[in-house]
């Protein structure tokens, strides 16, 4: 359990934070409404509502699956770095040549213009 | 993998891969990721040549490896084999047999890719059917080459899922196989929205057996606390542990197996994926997958469920009957040649359940050379199918070979052997393998299943004779299909077909020799 | 008090819901989402075993788990995005070229 003191700690700090942060400035800052701050936030383009059902341009599709498929490679990376020490230079050679044929995925799809938002 | 994390957990035993054993899987996964880089920089007009020599290079050289490793000193003094890479792979003699089979088997298949008279694969898969952009494509002589190193991947799967000593191996192995052909399967260029179709099916139906296979092995991960096959035949054996999460991982296991291998209460993604395929992937699936897929079942039912061959072996039996049955029965029914040859597939793969369900040597041996016949002869069935062709691309439906004989007899006589030979008429490589899994089955004490599978392969004749007498003898129609030309490629193909056929039918006993050195031991643990 | 246990039939109710959803859902995109739940039970699963047995086998597991399922997905969607793109539909029931 003394592993976790910590982490505790940590998160204990990290709540405190939060909670100061939001209930400080509800009672410290000025509070001058308009109608423009109500509205949701969308990079200052005018918000329209937009039909039920909204398709997004298979662009982000893309783009969300490259994300993902070389997101979830570093999964690999964590138990490699905790033991990293111990495992030496297999373990070494091990992830490298495991990097570099993620790399040549990579490379593919940068080559092929996976990469380009045209 | 599991071994090492064990070890870490108390002090660090260093790992070790033994490269030399691993070297024919190594090979085909490196000249696959070469393929990428082909893709990545090699100029358009230069990559078809490149991927063909490093495809047909790579399998040819994993073949002659394979060789190697069978020939090395692990087997010095009739030692079983060993087991590889801190007991992920099992490096034995039938595991080399399969995998030798599977490279062949590949070699030939990627001949058929490799056809360019009659482009199979599409301009631009992610062009919608129909649309400017899809004739574009077409007009500017565009085609898939991602097809090489794609197969090149489901091959290296191939080749692990039968040798994986460990359940997450061989999850992982299924998937290294699956996902590439899910891919390869939509990829063909007429009939698009058919083989988009035949994509999704195999897709989401392939999943939901990968979930079935994982969840089986979750559960057998509880029974023994490990995902080693042998570790798993230990505690079966010592009897400790829930059995109710033992009979629960075997049953998802097994349909998670069944599936791939395509056995009936399993199997209706078959005909749908095999008939909307670009037919040289069907060629791949219908030989390689198979025999990969037989190989990693035959592992886990002999090796970790051994002793468990009572409880296994009668739900075995219903799925045996079941696939012989209804495999042939269906087939009369079929209009459509590949839809014909995928039930085929079917009732055949009932037949090599017959020697699974033996559980002894001559089964694993009888077995292996089903695959091996049956995979080559399948190969050239699919290969005649690409040639007979029609305005709209292959003349799928059997109406229009009417009359093939008398227009191309040499093609006609081909189709009809390898059709006598998957009916298992003597003289072919199809009765001498049905005869080894029969003889295997009645010394297992399944003599029930032997006679239910005769009275399927008597059944599963009608179909092809029908087929041969539509051939040879009704008047072709005027605006029938006609037979392409052939490049070298699928010549090829064919006669490596057609002669191993007729070799493995006149004199099997070389193959049948080694089949049976081969399990002799069974498998490593 | 919670036990080992509760997770594992929590897993498996996991697991039967994914799978009758892929038996009983018809849009293509919701059957691969029932399909991730099993894997996801599996996991929950495995993680639990390699509690009960005290060994990490169960953990790393579910790793290789997740990075396969990602590959899933991307293999996935990318076949679901061009049927869609070709038919306007995503529905496993418009599906139906291939009838005998």
């Amino acid at each position: 359990m003394g592993h976790y003191v910590p982490i505790l700690i940590l998160a204990a700090l990290a709540t405190v934070f939060a909670v100061f942060s939001i209930i400080a400035g509800a009672l410290a800052g000025p509070k001058r409404w308009n109608r423009a701050k109500l509205e949701s936030y969308e990079c200052g383009i005018e918000p329209t509502r937009q039909p039920a059902g909204i398709r997004f341009p298979v662009k982000y599709y893309l783009t969300a699956m490259l994300f993902i498929i070389f997101d979830i490679e570093i999964i690999f990376l964590y138990p490699w770095a905790v033991y990293f020490d111990k495992l030496g230079v297999f373990g070494l050679v091990e992830m490298v040549t495991f990097i570099a044929t993620v790399l040549v995925a990579y490379v593919y799809v940068w080559r092929r213009g996976g990469l380009e938002w045209d | 993998m599991t071994g090492s994390v064990a070890a870490i957990t108390h002090t660090i035993a260093a790992p070790s891969i033994e490269w030399s054993l691993l070297s024919p899987l190594v090979l085909v996964f490196a000249a696959a990721t070469v393929g990428v880089l082909v893709e990545a920089f090699a100029p358009r007009d230069l990559r078809r040549a490149l991927h063909i020599a490093i495809s047909l290079g790579g399998l040819a050289g994993a073949f002659v490896l394979t060789i190697v490793v069978a020939h090395s000193h692990i087997f010095a003094g009739g030692k079983p084999g060993v087991v590889a890479a801190v007991g992920a792979v099992a490096v034995d003699k039938p595991t080399l047999f399969i995998q030798g089979t599977i490279l062949v088997l590949a070699f030939v298949s990627v001949l058929l890719i490799a056809e360019s008279s009659h482009d199979a694969f599409a301009a631009q898969a992610a062009a919608v059917p129909g649309s400017a952009a899809e004739r574009e494509g077409l007009l500017a002589g565009l085609t898939h080459t991602e097809v090489y190193p794609l197969t090149l991947f489901s091959v290296g799967g191939m080749l692990l899922f039968p040798a994986a000593n460990d359940l997450l191996t061989m999850f992982i192995a299924l998937e290294v196989l699956s996902l590439p052909l899910y891919l390869l399967c939509g990829l063909a260029r007429r009939r698009r929205l058919l083989s988009q179709e035949a994509a999704m099916k195999y897709f989401l139906l392939g999943a939901f057996s990968s979930a079935f296979f994982l969840f089986g092995v979750a559960m057998l991960y509880g029974y023994s606390g490990s995902v080693q096959l042998a570790a798993i035949a230990t505690a079966a054996q010592s009897g400790v542990g829930s059995a109710t999460l033992l009979y629960a991982g075997i049953a998802l296991l097994g349909i998670g197996l069944l599936f791939k291998i395509g056995a009936i209460p399993f199997a209706n993604w078959k005909p749908d994926v095999y008939q909307g395929s670009p037919t040289p992937v069907t060629a791949l699936m219908a030989s390689c997958t198979l025999v990969s897929a037989f190989g990693a079942l035959l592992r886990v039912f002999y090796v970790a469920f051994g002793q468990l061959t009572w409880d296994w072996r009668p739900v075995m039996w219903g799925v045996a009957i079941l696939t012989m049955l209804v495999g042939s029965i269906v087939a009369i029914t079929q209009t459509d040649v590949k839809r014909l040859l995928a039930y085929s597939s079917i009732a055949q793969a009932g037949y090599v359940l017959t020697g699974v369900i033996a559980a002894n040597t001559a089964g694993l041996s009888g077995s292996m050379f089903y695959l091996a016949a049956y995979g080559i002869a399948t190969i050239g069935a699919f290969a005649i199918v690409t040639l007979v062709r029609d305005q709209t691309g292959e003349a799928a439906h059997l109406s229009s070979w009417a009359g093939l004989g008398k227009r191309s007899p040499l093609v006609a006589g081909l189709f009809a052997l390898f059709l006598i030979t998957f009916a298992g008429i003597p003289l072919t490589s199809g009765f001498t393998s049905k005869f080894a899994v029969f003889r295997a089955a009645i010394q297992g004490g399944a003599l029930p299943l032997v006679i239910i599978g005769v009275i399927s392969s008597a059944i599963l004749a009608f179909p092809y004779v029908r087929v041969i007498v539509l051939m040879f003898f009704s008047d072709p129609a005027p605006d029938g299909p006609v037979v392409v030309r052939p490049s070298g490629f699928t010549s090829a193909a064919v006669a490596v077909g057609a002669a191993a056929t007729l070799v493995l039918g006149i004199i099997p006993q070389p193959l049948l020799n080694i089949a049976n050195h081969a399990a002799s031991h069974l498998f490593v643990r | 008090m919670v036990t080992p246990a509760h997770f594992i039939a929590l897993a498996v109710i996991l697991f039967v819901i994914g799978a009758v959803g892929v038996l009983v859902r018809r849009n293509a995109i919701v059957v691969f989402m029932c399909v991730e739940l099993m894997l996801n039970a599996a996991n929950l699963a495995f993680v639990t075993f390699a509690r009960m047995h005290g060994n990490l086998d169960g953990q790393i597991i579910a790793f290789f788990v997740m990075v396969v399922a990602a590959a899933e997905v991307v293999v996935g969607l990318a076949i679901l995005t061009s049927i869609f793109r070709a038919r306007r539909s995503a529905s496993v029931d418009d599906a139906n070229l291939m009838k005998y």
